[in-house]
């Protein structure tokens, strides 16, 4: 099959551009589900909640109290984007909504004038 | 009328000579001071790699314009030499100064807040006090 061979390559490790993101906790289970008394057969049922500690993401730009983003820095806006071109969630980054509306707003500006890819070729 | 802030960016193709891009600015500025406008800075950022092909180009010469103008139509005449100049390959124009506006919003509501920001502490203890008064009156009777 000549077809399997370039396919491989399109999922890299790296698709979720920063590492923090949830489910890579201890165990792997979804978080929330109560577990329930008949979780687990055999062993010791561990008592309450797994406490896997969630880093408290903070918006970057409300932190550096940068007002207005500049679509004019392609190397700052880099950090919002997948390696792919996609613009990274705001429950990824942590960017609050008021400034994730206009990051979007500001990387849209930027691919506009080819500072950003739209979609990088591979 | 009012004066509007603009950004004008255009990409030039990277083997243009500088000198044709001095003199495609230079028409630029013309216009502008015809309509009684100003370029409020004129930056050469140079050659640099594009994000994706345009035009067959990987590269180009990035020129920004900074703009105040109070007359819309000096935009329309600029983008209109712009697309006619065989150099130009790509060029933007955004409006600027109502997010400007926006931004100083922010930073002063910011500051304001910054300013109040010593807040006195909670008065959480005072009224935990006053149930209890009661409560030793009935175990005593």
């Amino acid at each position: 099959m000549p077809e399997e061979t370039p396919a491989a390559p399109q999922h890299p490790p790296s698709q979720h551009g920063p590492s923090h993101h949830s489910s890579g906790g201890p165990g792997g289970r979804p978080p929330g589900g109560p577990g329930g008394p008949g979780g687990r057969p055999g062993g010791p049922h561990r008592r309450g909640k797994r406490n896997y500690v969630r880093k408290k993401k903070v918006c970057r730009f409300c932190v550096d109290k940068i007002d207005l983003i500049d679509y004019k820095k392609p190397e700052m806006l880099q950090s919002f984007v997948q390696e792919r071109g996609k613009i990274l969630p705001r429950r990824i980054t942590g960017t609050c909504a008021r400034h994730q509306r206009w990051l979007t707003v500001a990387i849209k500006r930027a691919q506009n004038i080819a500072l950003l890819p739209f979609a990088s070729e591979l | 009328m009012e004066e509007r802030l603009y950004d004008l960016i255009f990409i030039c193709r990277p083997d243009t000579p500088e000198t044709e891009i001095d003199k495609l600015i230079a028409t630029l500025q013309h216009a502008v001071d015809e309509k009684q406008a100003k370029l409020e800075k004129i930056e050469k950022w140079g050659t640099r790699r594009l994000a994706y092909r345009v035009k067959r180009l990987r590269e180009g010469f990035f020129v920004y314009l900074l703009l105040r103008s109070s007359h819309g139509e000096l935009l329309k005449e600029l983008e209109r030499r712009l697309r006619v100049s065989d150099a130009v390959v790509k060029y933007l124009t955004i409006r600027l100064d109502e997010e400007i506006k926006r931004q100083e919003k922010f930073t002063k509501r910011r500051e304001r807040r910054a300013a109040r920001r010593p807040r006195k502490p909670a008065a959480a203890p005072a009224p935990l006090g006053a149930p209890a008064a009661p409560e030793q009156a009935a175990a005593k009777g």
